[in-house]
């Protein structure tokens, strides 16, 4: 196993050209071998804005609606007031129903997701049938239930789901990071815990309710078959919010010192999990496609070889960028399960000082950008996945078709950037350490 | 036949076959080619807008246990994952082409059929399609590639070892099934697999990955001149010629109850349920399962979720050629409880429903559909799986909303789906308990 992975190193250390090396190409591609994804418009529907892929050949749509409301508009006594929020508009009864089940009993789905700087709820159903599910959504959101019975079912569903997270490694060991990582309530789990949840009554889900929940604090992405209809119902719910617009919130995440400091959480685990935790460039930054560069090459490198795909419980070792706080982050997660951590831990931090002082060689530039690229485009085909990055990046300074402005900002990624972004990214890091419970040592 | 490229089909007659003549084929949809390449496969290519990402898929009719008389669970399993791993003389291994492409692939194995499933960036499809061809229309075995795929499936197995789902399905059809790949797991224990020889994998291949016995499946932003790509294979020897045909089922008449030792309390059900040419019936008991077992708004799973939240339910009906398999698995710490909301379910289904409750439940039923047919992956799964089960115009993923599957749906009333319950589920039912071995005295409590 050690060996397996002082050979990673090796061919890594192979891939770092020596100081001079020529620049990689320019990529060669024909129209025909470029990676698109249709073409993005923007529709303006009064203080709102949407972004829309529309698939001619869809049957469905797809429709993320982003409010102001993440986890960096909490503050830490308002722990897991978002979630809380979220959960009891599902539970607002329309037509007789809870939101929730008038929808699917109407051929649709409604979810939600609390993000660092939003909550997001997504719709999605026959395009022809989205516009009604939009309307039974804007009449919750215009009168949403906080009363005592609704706000008690909500905190046991949530409790639940929290129960869930918490029985997950490397969710432990991402939230510990970014618990240390970010100020205030950007660091705060999603959820909440059982015991913030508990504390939170009708009145602060309420008061959230009435502050972040306003007419200009509204972002809206859509994609599959997107119908003139469905933009009138989206300007219709947003004529039904509050009026008013939200102050932006200054990025707030501590800087990472240089010494590594380690975080330790014990947990009903059968062997440590580590995730190491850096900071990163957001979307809008020249950096971006640099960092997509990175995550692809940290997620892959480690890895041992297998003929089909591992699974996320398969793996030893795994990357994942974090762009939906802000600012954003980079996780690499190391699986005791499956290999000896220190050693993996040792190799992945040896091979970050590398790229930041050698640049890749041009074949390996072209490996790494190609799987970034292909990475990307294979995690955004649902309609729920493409419409939320879509909507996502989109606010985060990419532009209306942020799907292409991704993929182009990988396709400018020269060895230089990967080496410029490494120096500045990867050098620091936080190391949180999930431990078994009857593991010795640590605190 | 609807031709979208004419061209590009002119230019693909040096390597597309007129055998079996397009009248054989079936139809599939306006933007959906079906061809027979020369060396007779079936081709299914869907061209799609949407994200630029391909799916590019291999279906086998073939046993998972082997073409011998004595079944060796995990065969078909490992000689997939082999032929995956192994690196060809000249290039790299399929695994290598998706993997630097940023894809995925996966093979999946199911008692009468495998898949071999790659997603891909759609500028890559053209040489997935090339590679995927070359290596399993004439698989080449290679050492290191058989070594590799014994550690990756032997992991995979201990990993299903702890599925709930997995290991309930495995006795349901073993109870339901008293012999052929049916009746046993598709992978089997790390014993029985550390046994299976490098001679009866390539013997296996040889034999199941043949482009005679293949369907390939192509759904994304591609065209049919894709196609031009695919490899011919080796050509045919009079005894594979043709297809493998289906394995003969041999049902058991009055199953009898199975209790297995499992880490956590589980349980399941399995009836057997109409072949996949019954369309009206087959459908009846989609919506069944939908009705009462979709992860998010199931009358069960709805249920559960207030009650137990800690419990697991999943339940569908399994088209196959003939018959299929109506499948329920459950778990929670309160088993029992669990398996009463489960029972609820069913008998509820037996009776008629409301005319209001079904109309909406069939309107959810349709939704659902879409909601699974909606990447290029799924697409892809859909074609893929009908036609390797004999009735490749029924798949839901054919002519949209007017498309066979979709007539059977708006064909169903309140009193035939209680019928069908009736017919089906009001049969002795293989019933599986799963608990954990009960503590020695010396053990914690």
């Amino acid at each position: 196993m050690n060996q397996s992975f002082a050979r990673v190193a090796l061919a890594l250390a192979a891939a770092l050209a020596m100081t001079g090396a020529a620049p990689a190409p320019k990529p060669a591609a024909s129209p025909a071998e470029t990676l698109r994804f249709p073409r993005a418009v923007v529709t303006d529907l009064g203080p709102m804005k949407m972004q829309a892929e529309s698939d001619a050949d869809a049957r469905l749509g797809g429709v993320q609606i982003f409010f102001s409301a993440g986890l960096d508009r909490q503050t830490v006594a308002q722990n897991g007031v978002a979630a809380l929020v979220a959960e009891c508009i599902a539970r607002t009864t329309v037509d007789g129903s809870a939101l929730r089940d008038a929808i699917a009993d109407r051929g649709g789905a409604l979810q939600y997701t609390i993000d660092g700087r939003a909550t997001r709820y997504y719709l999605e159903a026959r395009s022809e049938d989205l516009p009604v599910l939009l309307a039974l959504f804007a009449r919750a959101l215009a009168a949403p239930d906080f009363s005592t019975a609704t706000l008690a079912s909500a905190r046991a569903a949530l409790s639940n789901r929290v129960n869930d997270i918490e029985g997950n490694a490397i969710s432990v060991g991402v939230q510990m990071f970014r618990r240390s990582y970010y100020e205030a309530g950007a660091g705060l789990p999603a959820l909440g815990t059982t015991t913030s949840l508990a504390a939170l009554g009708p009145s602060d889900a309420a008061a959230f309710y009435r502050a972040q929940y306003r007419r200009g604090g509204v972002g809206v992405s859509a994609v599959g078959r997107v119908t003139p209809e469905i933009a009138s119902a989206l300007r219709a719910l947003g004529d039904a919010l509050p009026e008013g617009t939200l102050a932006p919130v200054s990025a707030k995440a501590r800087a990472i010192p240089e010494n590594a400091p380690r975080i330790v959480a014990r947990r009903d685990v059968g062997a440590p999990v580590i995730v190491v935790g850096f900071a990163a460039p957001s979307p809008g930054s020249k950096d971006f496609g640099a960092m997509l560069v990175l995550e692809s090459l940290l997620s892959n490198s480690f890895e041992r070889t297998s003929a089909t795909t591992l699974g996320i419980v398969e793996r030893s070792v795994g990357a994942s960028y974090l762009y939906d706080g802000s600012p954003a982050s980079l996780i690499v997660y190391v699986n005791g399960n499956r290999v000896d951590p220190t050693v993996v831990i040792r190799e992945l931090l040896v091979v970050s000082k590398s790229l930041g002082s050698q640049p890749l060689s041009a074949d390996s530039l072209r490996r790494f950008k190609t799987t970034a690229e292909g990475a990307f485009v294979t995690g955004a085909v649902t309609l729920s996945d493409r419409s939320y990055v879509l909507g996502t990046l989109g606010a985060q300074g990419l532009g209306p078709d942020a799907m292409n402005a991704t993929l182009a900002s990988i396709e400018h990624v020269g060895a230089a950037d990967v080496r410029r972004v490494a120096k500045k990214y990867l050098q620091r890091y936080i190391v949180a350490l999930v431990l078994p419970r009857s593991a010795a040592g640590g605190s | 036949m609807t031709m979208r490229a004419p061209a590009a089909v002119f230019a693909l007659a040096a390597v597309l076959a007129s055998a079996g003549g397009a009248d054989a084929l079936p139809s599939l949809g306006p933007n959906v080619s079906v061809r027979q390449l020369g060396t007779g496969t079936t081709a299914i290519v869907q061209t799609l807008s949407g994200p630029p990402v391909a799916a590019i898929e291999l279906w086998y009719r073939a046993p998972s246990t082997g073409f011998d008389a004595k079944p060796v669970p995990s065969l078909a399993r490992l000689s997939a994952q082999v032929v995956a791993a192994s690196k060809p003389l000249i290039g790299p291994s399929l695994g290598e082409i998706v993997r630097n492409s940023g894809g995925r692939l996966a093979i999946s194995v199911y008692s009468d059929s495998i898949e071999i499933a790659a997603v891909v960036p759609a500028t890559a499809a053209r040489s997935v399609v090339k590679t995927i061809t070359t290596a399993y229309f004439a698989p080449v075995l290679t050492d290191a590639g058989f070594k590799i795929a014994q550690r990756d499936v032997a992991e995979e197995a201990l990993f299903e070892s702890f599925n709930p789902e997995t290991a309930t399905r495995d006795a349901v059809f073993s109870a339901l099934f008293a012999g052929g790949p049916q009746h046993f797991p598709a992978l089997g224990p790390a014993r029985e697999l550390a046994a299976i020889t490098f001679a009866n994998v390539r013997a296996y291949a040889t034999r199941a990955f043949r482009a005679q016995n293949a369907v390939l499946v192509v759904s994304g932003p591609i065209t049919p001149s894709i196609l031009s790509v695919a490899a011919n294979g080796r050509s045919a020897e009079s005894a594979m010629a043709n297809a493998e045909q289906h394995s003969a089922s041999e049902i058991v008449n009055a199953p009898q109850p199975v209790q297995r030792v499992f880490d956590e309390p589980s349980g399941g059900y399995g009836w057997i349920g109409p072949p996949i040419a019954s369309e009206r019936e087959a459908t009846a008991l989609d919506f069944i399962a939908d009705y009462l077992f979709n992860n998010e708004s199931g009358y069960v799973t709805r249920a559960l979720v207030e009650s137990n939240p800690d419990a697991f339910v999943v339940g569908q009906f399994i088209t196959l050629h003939d018959p299929g398999v109506m499948f329920v698995a459950f778990s929670g710490k309160k088993i029992d409880a669990v398996r009463a909301k489960v029972d609820d379910g069913l008998a509820l289904m037996r009776k008629p429903l409301g005319g209001a409750a079904f109309a909406s439940a069939l309107l959810a039923f349709q939704y659902h559909l879409l909601h699974d047919l909606q990447t290029p992956v799924e697409m892809a799964d859909n074609f893929g799986w009908y036609a390797v089960e004999g009735n490749p115009e029924y798949a839901p993923g054919v002519n949209a909303a007017s498309g066979k599957y979709f007539q059977a749906v708006r064909s169903l009333t309140p009193e035939f789906v209680a019928s069908i319950a009736e017919k089906y589920l009001g049969k002795q039912a293989a019933i599986v308990t799963l608990q954990p071995a009960p503590k020695k005295p010396s053990e914690p409590k």
